[in-house]
């Protein structure tokens, strides 16, 4: 154990060789980086020194890594951040062929606990293997399995066969679907059958011929002072029993994050319509009142979490009856939803199932489909194009006949797993200005014509337009400290005193109960910009450039047409001062986009 | 004045009240910490008609595991300054250990302290001539199934006919050779009735007629598959 609250070692499994080790951590690295995404950027920056390495490659690293408050009963301490280089995104130019940004990918559930509980802090998977093979995790005993007849099944079964299996051992899975084993670059690595890693992580791991990995453990990490721990904890549990710490757990347990689908409708910052309006006529049908009434019937929680943002529920009838998954949640509801005009409630709910089974990251399927919608109403493509599938908005019966292809990576489908940007090159120029994207990399649900501060959060975020990357620097900071902790983003106030959840005073008061060490929220604060950063140099030295951190032009060009911020559109010259005193903020230069030499010192980066 | 001194009369006597029912309040408190109030009584048929046991109502549990985290640290709990602290311990080592299925059900499962308790009908060590007791046998004071791990030879039938019978909560430990995972009701407040965020599970005393008590996990999924999904388990 170097350093108290921390495992000290990463399980290091390379898949070509079959060589299961140890790899320690350096306990300056725990300093600068804790855990989770930090500590997973350092380790890919010291693992890919030379710029290109193709993302899907053996050389790739893929890493699974909670934080140091993963394990512990901590609420809402349920995260584990999956890092790698991204398969989704490139630069406008770049002299290395490979080049990609970072990629990072939260997960919630009970896989990052686990892992700390089986000893360590990270998984770190490396090489290749010859044939698909699942990892069996138990403490110490590493036991790399044939997938056999595994490979090839929908996400949904192989949860329960693999659990059948184990013989109900309680070990913690994570796997790939078919998107995932066939290298669709927008795959998604699942667990408990809904939950999801998206960002194309899913790629790498099956990439790796990497069906799955399963882990039970029975430790458990150490802690710096045992009282201050059992006070700290209390202390965050408390702050959801507050005034607003009590409507936050109302609210996500009565709607989860689908909460907000009627409301962003309303508010003109919602994605519709391949992001070409702000608000659906229609939200009331895909939102959490249609969502209770119609399908869920249970409301989950991760690890410890006191606000069980998870639904599932049931459709019990028409041509989708019987099917049992998860409803509508935001980035789901809406992405396959509102973006795609569909309001067939029951349709949605089988899109997202299809989605989830195949294991495909929805938010850039959804992205995907809806570029090809539109790219036909304009009469950009044909029907051949489409290889006959009728994908007209509104209509879900299209929309699922492309997530499978999308998921086999047939036809047409093959193009479109690779994303927005693929296929708008593969037809023209002319369809740029609607190929909604940041660096290759899809939007999220949140659309940003009525919403600037959104808008700079994804055109500077390092993994591509990432809707959780935080509107301003310090949100960002924020976000990216919460990220290297194992600590859910939902849980915590984002760094808004006036907000519910745990501050960031609350999370220093348990880093220093955990590891001893003199944590407080400005040194939490800064650990999250040197994150930042160091993601960013990442970026840089693969090729990227301050010329990457644009958005589509739709944005700027086509204002909405309906809704309560009709009218609304992007200035250029705003959003480009907007970027600028972003970077002087941030001490980047402001030509180059790159960290000033004295930013880095006083972060405590080599330049 | 004399409003004040019958003010005064009525202040001795409700004083002197207060006293007697205080001394009478903390004698029953007294009382129930020593467990009297969930003691094991054997009615005439030799049943027993007063018992207590951690109870879940399914219908809540979002499957969290806060409870897990809760018994394991109650279990590993720490003296500190004279202070008992909960301990920080891995929550598979917890009494209360959370069942989950795929269509998602979650299913709080630890020992329901079967009135009849065939675990203990098992064991097959002879009772005891003073006290009655086999190996296994119930507390006295707080009714809870609990093993003489001195006159526990290990042959681990009380774990096989938990399993068997109910819902396998007795696990036999391989490497100490003795039944283990018992819930012992925290000496009368359970700790996972107290973490629980969401109030799905409870402490109850007397008979217990909650659905699904006692059941085996996967008995109980397939009931609620049906019920909150329409389905019999699994995608059709």
């Amino acid at each position: 154990m170097s350093a108290t609250g921390h495992c000290g070692v990463l399980l290091d499994v390379d898949l070509s060789s079959g060589q299961v080790s140890r790899r320690e951590v350096p306990a300056a690295d725990y300093e600068q980086f804790l855990g989770g995404r930090g500590l997973g950027a350092k380790l890919l920056w010291d693992l890919l020194p030379e710029p290109g390495v193709d993302a899907l490659g053996p050389d790739n690293p893929l890493l699974f890594m909670p934080g140091p408050f993963s394990g512990f009963p901590i609420p809402s301490a349920s995260r584990t951040c999956v890092v790698t280089k991204s398969p989704c995104t490139s630069p406008l130019q770049s002299p290395h062929a490979g080049a990609s940004t970072v990629s990072y990918s939260n997960i919630g559930g009970f896989l990052g606990p686990e892992i700390r509980l089986a000893g360590y802090d990270g998984l770190l998977i490396r090489g290749q293997a010859a044939v698909p093979v699942y990892l069996r995790i138990e403490d110490d005993q590493v036991e790399i399995c044939e997938a056999g007849e595994l490979w090839g099944m929908g996400t949904d079964a192989f949860d329960r066969e693999l659990e059948e299996r184990l013989g109900a051992g309680r070990f913690r899975t994570a796997y790939v679907g078919p998107a995932g084993e066939r290298r669709a670059s927008r795959a998604c690595i699942v667990h408990t059958a809904a939950r999801a890693a998206g960002r194309g992580v899913g790629a790498v791991m099956g990439s790796k011929n990497l069906k799955a990995i399963a882990l039970r453990g029975t430790g458990m990490p150490s802690v710096a002072d045992h009282r201050a721990m059992i006070a700290a904890m209390d202390k965050a549990r408390q702050r959801f029993k507050s005034l607003g710490g009590r409507l936050l757990t109302r609210v996500m347990r009565g709607a989860g994050t689908a909460s907000v689908i009627e409301l962003f409708s309303a508010r003109g910052v919602m994605s519709v319509r391949n992001f070409r309006e702000g608000t659906f006529r229609e939200a009331a049908r895909i939102g959490a009142a249609a969502a209770r009434e119609q399908a869920w019937v249970r409301d989950l929680a991760c690890y410890c979490c006191r606000l069980s943002c998870k639904k599932s529920g049931a459709v019990l009838e028409g041509p989708h009856a019987t099917l049992v998954h998860d409803g509508p949640e935001y980035e789901t509801g809406v992405m396959f939803g509102a973006n795609l005009m569909i309001s067939d409630f029951n349709g949605l709910m089988k899109a997202i199932f299809d989605g989830d089974d195949q294991g495909l990251d929805i938010i850039s399927t959804g992205g995907a489909i809806g570029f090809l919608m539109e790219a036909r109403e304009k009469g950009h493509i044909d029907a051949s194009f489409l290889d006959g599938v009728d994908l007209r908005w509104g209509e879900v019966d299209g929309v699922l006949e492309m997530i499978g292809k999308i998921a086999r990576r047939e036809g047409v489908g093959d193009l479109a797993s690779q994303g927005v940007k693929a296929l708008s090159q593969a037809i023209g120029p002319h369809t740029a200005s609607y190929a909604i994207h940041v660096k290759g990399l899809e939007l999220a649900a949140h659309n940003v014509q009525a919403n600037p501060p959104r808008a700079l959060c994804y055109a500077t975020a390092n993994r591509g337009a990432c809707h959780l990357n935080g509107d301003d620097k310090r949100h960002q900071d924020f976000v990216a400290a919460a990220d290297c902790l194992g600590l859910c983003l939902f849980a915590s106030n984002n760094g808004m005193p006036a907000f519910p959840g745990l501050d960031v005073d609350d999370m220093a008061a348990l880093l220093r109960a955990i590891t001893g060490s003199d944590w407080d929220g400005e040194r939490l604060l800064q650990l999250g910009e040197r994150v930042f950063n160091l993601e960013r140099r990442f970026n840089l030295r693969e090729g990227f450039a301050r010329a990457d951190d644009a958005l589509p032009d739709r944005f700027f060009d086509e204002p909405f047409t309906i809704g309560r911020k009709k009218g609304a559109v992007l200035d250029r010259d705003e959003f480009a001062q907007l970027l600028e005193d972003y970077y002087e903020e941030r001490g980047w230069d402001r030509k180059t986009g790159e960290p000033r030499p004295e930013t880095l010192k006083s972060l405590g980066l080599e330049a | 004045m004399s409003s004040r001194s019958s003010l005064a009369g009525l202040g001795a006597t409700r004083r002197r009240f207060l006293q007697h029912g205080l001394s009478a309040g903390a004698l029953l408190l007294l009382h129930d910490s020593l467990g009297c109030a969930f003691r094991y009584v054997p009615g005439d048929d030799g049943l027993p008609r007063r018992y207590a046991a951690v109870v879940a109502d399914m219908s809540l549990c979002t499957g969290c595991r806060t409870c897990e985290a809760a018994c394991a640290g109650e279990q590993h709990a720490v003296q500190l300054d004279g202070k008992r602290l909960p301990g920080l311990a891995n929550p598979h080592t917890a009494n209360m250990r959370v069942r989950s299925f795929n269509p998602d059900v979650d299913v709080p499962a630890t020992c329901a302290l079967c009135p009849d308790s065939p675990c203990i009908a098992s064991c097959p060590v002879a009772p005891d001539e003073a006290t009655g007791r086999r190996a296994l046998y119930r507390h006295p004071d707080t009714g809870a199934v609990t093993n003489d791990s001195e006159r526990c030879y290990g042959c681990g039938r009380c774990a096989a006919t938990c399993a068997e019978q109910r819902m396998g909560a007795i696990v036999f430990d391989p490497r100490s050779r003795r039944p283990q995972r018992m819930c012992t009701l925290c000496g009368g407040e359970p700790q996972c009735v107290r973490a629980c965020p969401y109030q799905a599970l409870s402490f109850q005393r007397g008979p217990i007629e909650a659905e699904f008590h006692g059941q085996p996990p996967e008995q109980v999924a397939q009931v609620l598959f049906q019920r909150w999904y329409g389905v019999t388990g699994g995608q059709p």
